[in-house]
């Protein structure tokens, strides 16, 4: 197809009498035929963050997203701010694009999500979603506030919710028939601890002139350049994400806390067994133990320093921990309703499976569970005020402030 | 007094080496740290101002168990019951700003009240408010600590400049400073376009009734990223005064959206403002 001849979403309303008609009552065989995509259901797509995980993340954007732009801070010296960008602010200008995938690292993940829903696109974000909860919470109002779909790039729910095992586990969890319980789930080892920890003594080298620098620190603290701190490795320092336990906790965690039932929740107690944390590099920590306010607990076990976690035993859930009475009421539960991926959600504007309450909701366990790491302290949490109760410097790290021009 | 020092750098040199990738990833022992940064505690000021001795702006030297001996002792008196000695640690770190010491140590100390500071240190941070390479971190330190933040960032706005300027502005937004609002309401016609954005995003953060008319005129204006900005502080603006019973201000910004906003491409703000409309009842 020739360049600016595409017909995406936006450019097929506008051209039609009747925008709305057009979407409700012209047949989809109509427009598109047997095979063939109509006009209709095709979509303008943009990359923001072109490293690593770029090109498999606009993938999950699914076969009628085609990639118009394109924007990495790295992109200084070749943006012709037509296809290549290395400022997303003038991407998200455009309005032929509609949805876009978001793959920097997680120090941007929330501020460019946010600003893409402003600008009226859907967004499939790359895991971690965010780098602090308050920015979660941002995400989730911007999402309330413009009506956009919003995804996390991490799918584990979608196998989980197809385990009848785990579907049952859910269903009791989600009956609230379980006064007290007693389930205990534990991360051991996986979490690249020593892989993605943060160099102490790196010392400033010059800037590579296609980099655009401060716009990759953008809400952190302009440090002096340094190549651990970009490309991947940016994982090992807390100004940009929180080390293996961010990187891979939202990973695993996704279908735990489906399982659960916890995406409208957050554990209230949070207990760590670490040496102190450095203050810019994320390094070594030992378990981390997380409770909710049911009973339930979540284990984060590095396997990579200092005494295994001995505490408490691995349990699910199961009807055996129910009354006669409360497992006839499980039985006539209906299963929850199959989880709607994004490439359904941008066309039928249904709420994704991992949308931004569930994702902010996982993200939290990454970043109370580095809270502990880093304060070296039990910390006792309020799920619904997303604020760490009596521990003022502890708290500081909820709502972390921004290096202007940057805020949520 | 270098019996005392050579004390000092013995306890600060039980601080962890780098492993050869330079991580804190072999042989971190707990007990080893926590006991020496207790007797590092235990010599008061004189030992807290003995490690920023230490301290070198990056590529000058190796300060490394330095660097993070005085992180440690600020989690540790943060970690003890009485708070007189969080006040002792930060007020000994403030002691060393604005003098000569070299911009990037001071702005490690700032970073550091970031984390441990409370009220005793709020105005030296203020001080730091129009200073080119300190406003940033001082700025954020301030707001974390949040206790009169707000007083101070308002007494900077009129002398800061460039990027203590555009600090000081976004800051009077995030926290609410509705005393602001006025000067606020000049900057939104800055000839810099980030302090205009900043300036209007703050006026509705803030969500006084008298920015409707401002923010509108602003948003029906403005094209690109800046209308999007602007659309964004009116819709900012009606939540918060929705949320302060001004019903009747909030109807006219979502009336206004609604009305106004009828190019395809801004239809999701039409959507927006008739939803949140339905919702005010």
């Amino acid at each position: 197809m020739q360049k600016g001849k595409r017909i995406t979403r936006r450019r097929f309303i506008k051209g039609s009498i009747g925008a709305a008609a057009a979407f409700t009552i012209v047949p989809r065989h109509v427009l598109g035929g047997r095979g063939n995509t109509p006009p209709s259901e095709t979509f303008g797509g943009a990359l923001i963050g072109c490293g690593g995980r770029g090109n498999g993340t606009f993938g999950g954007l699914g076969p009628n997203v085609r990639k118009l732009a394109q924007c990495d801070v790295k992109f200084l010296t070749k943006a012709d701010n037509k296809e290549i960008y290395a400022d997303y602010r003038r991407l998200l200008e455009r309005k032929d694009i509609d949805v876009v995938a978001i793959a920097t690292p997680p120090g941007w993940h929330a501020l460019i999500s946010i600003a893409a829903m402003e600008a009226g696109k859907d967004v499939l974000c790359e895991k971690p979603m965010t780098r602090f909860i308050a920015e979660g919470r941002a995400i989730v109002e911007a999402q309330n506030r413009y009506k956009r779909i919003f995804q996390i790039g991490t799918y584990g729910r979608f196998g989980a919710s197809g385990d009848k095992n785990r579907v049952l586990t859910h269903k009791i969890m989600a009956s609230g028939l379980l006064k007290n319980c007693k389930g205990v789930h534990r991360k051991r080892g996986g979490l690249k601890v020593r892989e993605w920890s943060g160099m102490v003594n790196a010392q400033p080298q010059p800037i590579p002139k296609a980099l655009d620098w401060d716009m990759y620190c953008g809400p952190a603290p302009l440090r002096p350049y340094h190549p651990h701190r970009f490309g991947g490795s940016h994982r090992g320092y807390w100004d940009y994400e929180g080390g293996g336990l961010a990187d891979m906790g939202q990973h695993h965690f996704d279908p735990i806390q489906w399982t659960f039932a916890k995406d409208y929740t957050s554990p209230v107690e949070i207990e760590p067994y670490t040496p102190p944390a450095h203050p810019e590099a994320v390094a070594m920590w030992g378990w981390v133990e997380m409770k909710y306010a049911d009973g339930l607990t979540f284990v984060f076990e590095s396997n990579e320093w200092g005494k295994p976690y001995g505490r408490k035993v691995e349990r699910g859930v199961g009807l055996d921990d129910l009354s006669d009475q409360n497992r006839k009421k499980i039985a006539e539960m209906p299963d929850p309703e199959p989880l709607v991926r994004f490439p359904e959600a941008i066309r039928t504007r249904k709420q994704p499976g991992g949308h931004a309450e569930a994702g902010h909701r996982c993200a939290t366990l990454l970043h109370l569970a580095n809270a502990a790491i880093r304060t070296g302290r039990k910390l006792r949490y309020d799920p619904v005020a997303e604020q760490i109760i009596g521990d003022e410097y502890a708290n500081r790290l909820v709502n972390q402030p921004m290096r202007a021009p940057w805020h949520l | 007094m270098a019996k005392s020092s050579k004390k000092l750098a013995e306890l600060v040199n039980r601080m962890p080496d780098p492993d050869g990738r330079g991580l804190y990833c072999t042989d971190i022992d707990k007990e080893k740290i926590e006991s020496a940064i207790a007797e590092i505690h235990e010599g008061g000021r004189r030992n807290i101002l003995g490690i920023i001795d230490m301290l070198v702006p990056p590529g000058k030297g190796d300060d490394v168990k330095a660097h993070y001996a005085l992180h440690v002792l600020g989690l540790h008196v943060c970690k003890l019951d009485d708070d007189e000695p969080r006040r002792r640690f930060a007020k000994a770190l403030a002691s060393q700003l604005g003098g000569d010491r070299p911009k990037a140590v001071q702005a490690y100390l700032v970073q550091e009240l970031q984390a441990f500071g409370g009220k005793e240190v709020v105005e030296t941070l203020g001080r730091l408010l129009t200073d080119e390479e300190l406003c940033q971190p001082a700025a954020m330190a301030l707001v974390a600590i949040g206790d009169r933040a707000a007083e101070h960032l308002r007494s900077a706005l009129p002398r800061a400049r460039g990027k203590c300027r555009l600090t000081v502005v976004q800051n009077l937004g995030v926290v609410r400073d509705a005393a602001s609002a006025y000067a606020l309401r000049e900057a939104v016609g800055d000839e810099d376009q980030a302090v205009r954005i900043a300036a209007t995003w703050a006026l509705g953060n803030i969500g006084e009734a008298g920015s409707v008319d401002l923010l509108l005129r602003t948003a029906d204006k403005t094209n690109g990223w800046e209308r999007i900005q602007a659309t964004k502080a009116c819709l900012l603006l009606a939540e918060k005064l929705l949320a302060s019973g001004r019903k009747n201000a909030a109807v006219r910004i979502y009336t206004h959206l609604r009305n106004t906003r009828t190019d395809p491409a801004e239809h999701y703000v039409r959507d927006a403002a008739k939803s949140a409309l339905a919702e005010a009842g």
